[in-house]
């Protein structure tokens, strides 16, 4: 049982108790002028000061705060990443290097910094030789130059609306999904653990967004491509949302929750099914012989939810150019063209929460870390705290996401249609009656 | 004293009402189904006042998210022609 490093709400308070304390010392210099030049005895501005650094505020300030560290957490940060993984493991895949753009590639990096002599060994490297981490910002800071061009026959409202409902839904996914006990926007705490009675309905409901904006986006645009490309879109995400919810049935009729955290608890502990006691595998549900059917059917819809290749009819290059974001450009492209990876991501965190034991880990070793909560108190945090399990479990489920991407042909819409509504959903309705059989029976 | 959930409600029974009537005013199938959605969507935020989180969660899951695209599609499907002719530009 690991613990987690980052205290979200604990660490963004402090933040804003810091900033809202550096704001009102002006106020409080003005109010000590005030009582030197003769003013009444608390001072004119004492009022003022007691709002600005009181509890109300901080706490709006450091709700703000949290929302914009788990955004920038999963857009800035892990987008960024995962597009970094696909590029260089599908290269790997076709025997090639792939993007190669690192640090050295920056001439004015590498005339200063790369001058200094151990510390500028990163920034010396040729530029062939680089990591490719800096293709994946240049590529971002492309899409910001670029224009945004309106098509001139497009619904001009409807094609603005279109990246904002799916932008909008997205993010939504990254409020409810946890990344360790202490590391999330949305939930409470009871009895000194974290709970979110709905988290996983909450996720399944902003996954259920993005079809309409998938669809508005195709027909918007006034282009065949793009309709034809929403229209497949559309029937895809909606046929495949159906197994995707009975499997989660089937896995909240077996655990008996749909909180995330408690999930995650259930499933640190060693594998125990009724009378069968195994100490050396953990209790994962994909190991459970009643949920591997489910754990099967929920990788490939979600897969189809991130339109990843096997499922990538609705862009299919050879025959729609892009798919129903063909005619949008610039950083409008980049919204729904990133956001794609990022439902990719929020998918694989949705797996590892539900089927692979979420962010348990071993711990190693621990140092203390001061909890910024209660001033003073120190709390031990793993060398590999749960965050970095989570994270590892993402990144390891999207490189197969990855791996399986490359390696298959493209499914034509039909059989992506007969294989959603004639093999994965009797699949799941099957995973459901086990896990209703064990869960009335004895075991769960 | 401003009762924030009061402001919240007349906002959100406000954006329902103005979508609902754009539901049986708009001339297009999608404008018609985006302000369907968005109808619903609301009505989902007036369930989180209520503090029913369970109702409000499946009515965006089964209302928001599937019947409007279903609409859509049982329409648009039966159609002789899905495009009938290119919008008029502005």
């Amino acid at each position: 049982m690991s613990g987690h490093l980052i205290d979200l709400y604990g660490w963004s308070g402090a933040l804003a108790s810091f900033v809202l304390w550096l704001l009102s010392l002006p106020f409080e210099l003005l109010n000590w002028i005030a009582l030197q030049t003769g003013a009444q005895k608390p001072g004119p501005l004492v009022g003022f000061i007691d709002w600005l650094a009181g509890p109300d505020l901080t706490a709006l300030v450091a709700l703000i705060v949290a929302i914009t560290i788990v955004l920038l957490w999963a857009t800035a940060f892990h987008l960024l990443i995962i597009m970094w993984i696909e590029r260089k493991m599908y290269s790997r895949l076709q025997d090639r290097r792939g993007i190669m753009i690192g640090l050295g590639s920056v001439e004015i990096l590498r005339n200063t910094i790369g001058r200094i002599p151990i510390l500028g060994a990163p920034f010396r490297r040729p530029s062939h030789l680089g990591t490719g981490f800096l293709q994946t910002v240049a590529d971002g800071v492309k899409l910001f130059q670029k224009e945004v061009i309106t098509p001139e026959k497009a619904d001009k409202w409807m094609f603005h609306t279109a990246p904002v409902i799916i932008a909008a839904s997205t993010l939504l996914l990254f409020v409810a999904i946890p990344w360790s006990d202490g590391f999330w926007l949305m939930g409470s705490i009871e009895n000194g653990r974290p709970v979110n009675p709905l988290g996983i309905l909450f996720i399944l409901a902003a996954f259920s967004i993005a079809p309409l904006g998938i669809l508005i986006a195709g027909w918007a645009s006034n282009n065949k491509y793009t309709l034809i490309g929403g229209m497949r879109a559309a029937a895809q995400l909606m046929s495949y949302e159906i197994p995707m919810l009975l499997c989660i049935i089937a896995l909240v009729v077996f655990a008996g929750t749909l909180d995330p955290f408690e999930l995650v608890r259930k499933q640190t502990a060693p594998f125990s099914l009724g009378p069968v006691q195994i100490s050396f595998l953990p209790n994962w549900y994909v190991f459970n012989p009643f949920l591997w059917i489910a754990f099967v059917v929920v990788f490939v819809t979600v897969i189809a939810e991130a339109e990843r290749i096997p499922f990538d009819i609705p862009e299919a290059e050879a025959e729609l150019v892009e798919g129903w974001t063909t005619e949008y450009s610039g950083m409008r492209f980049g919204i729904v063209f990133g956001f794609k990876w990022l439902r990719a991501l929020a998918g694989a965190a949705l797996i590892s929460i539900l089927f692979l034991g979420g962010w348990s880990g071993p711990v190693f070793a621990t140092f203390m870390v001061p909890n910024m909560a209660a001033a003073g108190q120190m709390y031990p945090v793993p060398i590999l705290p749960q965050e970095f399990w989570f994270t590892l479990r993402i990144y390891l489920i999207f490189v197969v996401f990855v791996w399986i991407g490359w390696s298959v042909p493209r499914v034509r819409i039909d059989q992506i249609l007969n294989i959603g509504w004639k093999r994965l959903v009797p699949l799941s309705l099957l995973s459901i009656l086990l896990a209703a059989l064990a869960r009335g029976a004895w075991w769960s | 004293m401003v009762d924030g959930e009061l402001v919240a409600f007349v906002i959100l029974s406000a954006i329902e009402v103005a979508s609902a009537i754009m539901v049986v005013t708009a001339k297009k199938l999608v404008h018609n189904v985006f302000w369907l959605a968005m109808t619903l969507i609301t009505i989902g935020g007036i369930y989180l006042l209520f503090r029913a989180e369970l109702i409000a969660l499946i009515q965006i899951i089964v209302y928001a998210g599937a019947v409007p695209v279903l609409f859509l599609f049982g329409i648009m499907l039966t159609r002789r022609k899905i495009m009938e002719e290119p919008h008029e530009s502005e």
